[in-house]
């Protein structure tokens, strides 16, 4: 199994190679190494969230009968970059009474934990920035940086609106927080590892028959209503509320300092759909593993060309299940009406909490008595 | 022993009736999605105004349009009006003791279009339009005189800028999207016309048969 689990393009390795032998030093390989996987992520997160934007306005436009974006570029496809265009040349303004330094750092607190935690996504088996061995952990623990940034930029704004939006922000995001830790960790028991590329591996021995869904289906569903929560749509919109609180915690931002929030929290949606996709249905695993494919032609799978085309299905597979994730998302934000606070803390702590403790117990016992399909 | 074995019961009987609630709120939303789901094949509804426009109804009341000439000056339209709107402007001409007509004006920033004058006007001088782009830069320029008022408004279906559609109501039978249908095609259920020369047709056979009865009875 280790030596199958190393299989698969290491590009780094490669990379790395290449650059030793045209005479470059070992640690100035890796030097010129390190930043590239991290502007190529960068780059997918952005274009990732430009995609989700456009999907969001074409889908809730079909939802409602209507057009959607459609002059900028073809179908529209050009809107989400008209927008943010648009609020790179808005003038910057910060209200008079406001805390001028918690102000501005408000909104790079939420936006820096959402995109450091693309640091454990994996896209293939070697395909990500860093497998770290707490990976799961790790993102767990930046995400409840955001609540702190949140909080900040509704006090900083001097505007009750605000203030209300941000604390609403910290109580929903420490409710949820707690159900949604505990069925990644009834996930993270099956598969024995905190890291992302562990998890799925343990999920890909019979394609899509040992996705967790199948054996944390309780946990899924809990996993998605916490991710939902967590990056604040609906029915889970409160802290942005707008029959109610104006725009929550970004009422009095404007230009550069609102689209962060804006990209915070669209890189967060597909952040979240990306880690259901990994935590609970295969990450980048095919259907049928590919392994099976490739003995059915009789091919090796450790040919290059078999290697090449197993990666792209991996990636593809990855992008595929989330954007179904994200369309999912969606359709449930045309679908559900906003729950109120009340509704919104029993759920989270008289509700999900104890399920996903039940859960969590549950998942323990079938580990001590099916070790074999359990992750013994 | 019994104590603790009917707490256990109703414990367990709680659990029960907890799952089934969270699994008859999970069914209901998945009704509600499948309902927007279903939303997504519908066509959108959108007229993609200015470039489509809907063509107004036979009977639809726009701005109202005034022949001078036809014009007597009997101010029958401001007597039926609800708020006095249209001006007449006359004088009488001692020689001819006649009305001399000078001006009419209307003012749209007021009228309500409830097409009271239209429907009084002796001379017939008065009728509606389907002009409804009425915005002005100026609320005074509403204000229209007979010049402004004898002006025709320009049809959405001769428009060349323009892509006239269909009202829902006047779509052929079946069809519920204006941009697909065959322009030849009829509306669906009878023209106003056509119901007009079938009463006539049914009129004219009920009093054939009614003079052959009479000449049935006159002959016996």
């Amino acid at each position: 199994m280790p030596i199958l689990m190393n299989t698969g393009i290491d590009i780094e390795l490669s990379f790395n190679n290449a650059l030793q032998g045209l005479g470059f030093s070992k640690s100035f390989a890796h030097m010129l190494w390190l930043p590239l996987p991290m502007l190529v992520v960068l780059t997918a997160a952005l274009i990732g969230v430009l995609a989700t934007v456009w999907l969001e306005r074409k889908i809730s436009a079909a939802a409602q009968q209507r057009v959607g974006p459609e002059y900028a570029g073809a179908l529209g496809l050009l809107q989400p970059m008209a927008d943010g265009l648009k609020l790179l040349v808005k003038e910057d303004i910060i209200p008079a009474k406001a805390d001028k330094v918690l102000f501005t750092l408000g909104p790079i607190l939420v936006v820096i934990p959402v995109v450091l935690s693309w640091l454990i996504v994996p896209f293939g088996q070697n395909l990500l920035i860093s497998n770290v061995g707490i990976g799961i952990f790790l993102w767990i623990a930046l995400s409840s940086i955001q609540p702190i940034g949140l909080l900040m930029s509704g006090y900083a704004s001097n505007n009750k609106y605000s203030l209300l939006g941000g604390l609403r922000a910290a109580a929903q995001s420490i409710s949820y927080e707690i159900p949604l830790a505990l069925s990644v960790l009834a996930v993270v028991m099956m598969s024995n590892s905190l890291s992302t590329i562990d998890i799925v591996n343990q999920q890909n021995g019979a394609g899509i028959f040992s996705w967790n869904i199948w054996r944390q289906p309780i946990g899924f569903i809990i996993f998605w209503i916490c991710a939902l929560a967590e990056c604040e749509r609906l029915p889970f919109d409160l802290p942005e509320a707008e029959e109610e609180l104006v725009a929550g915690y970004q009422t009095e931002y404007a230009g550069m300092k609102f689209a962060l929030f804006y990209l915070g929290s669209y890189i967060n949606l597909v952040l979240s759909a990306l880690l259901v996709s990994i935590l609970y249905l295969g990450g980048w695993g095919f259907p049928v593993p590919v392994e099976w494919i490739a003995s059915l032609f009789k091919q090796s799978i450790d040919q290059a060309f078999i290697q090449v085309i197993t990666a792209s299905i991996g990636i593809v597979m990855t992008i595929l299940k989330t954007y179904l994730l994200v369309f999912l998302a969606i359709l449930l934000r045309w679908t559900t009406p906003r729950v109120r606070i009340d509704q919104l803390l029993d759920l989270g702590w008289k509700f999900l909490l104890p399920i996903s403790l039940v859960n969590l117990l549950f998942t323990a016992a079938l580990k001590l008595s099916f070790p074999i399909a359990f992750g013994g | 022993m019994v104590d603790t074995l009917s707490q256990m019961l109703n414990f367990l009987n709680k659990v029960s009736e907890y799952t089934r609630e969270a699994i008859s709120a999970g069914n209901y939303l998945l009704q509600g999605l499948s309902v927007t789901f279903d939303h997504m094949r519908r066509r959108p509804v959108t007229v993609q105004y200015p470039y489509e426009k809907l063509i107004p109804s036979e009977r639809y009341r726009g701005r109202i349009h005034y022949e001078f000439d036809k014009c007597i000056a009997c101010e029958v339209c401001v007597r039926v009006c609800p708020i006095n709107l249209p001006v007449v402007d006359w004088v009488m001409n001692k020689e001819t003791k006649k009305k001399e007509l000078r001006n009419y004006s209307i003012d749209f920033g007021v009228c309500i279009f409830c097409g009271n004058c239209v429907e009084y006007c002796p001379t017939n001088c008065l009728s509606m339009t389907e002009e409804y782009e009425l915005a002005t830069f100026d609320r005074h320029s509403l204000n229209y005189d007979n010049v402004a008022l004898g002006r025709l408004p320009t049809s959405v279906t001769t428009d060349p800028s323009v892509q006239p559609l269909r009202e829902l109501a006047y779509l052929p039978k079946g069809a519920m999207d204006p941009h697909e249908i065959n322009p030849a095609e009829a509306r669906a259920g009878k023209l106003t016309s056509e119901i007009v020369d079938w009463m006539k047709n049914n009129s004219n056979q009920n009093s054939t048969k009614n003079k052959t009865k009479d000449s049935d009875k006159q002959g016996d």
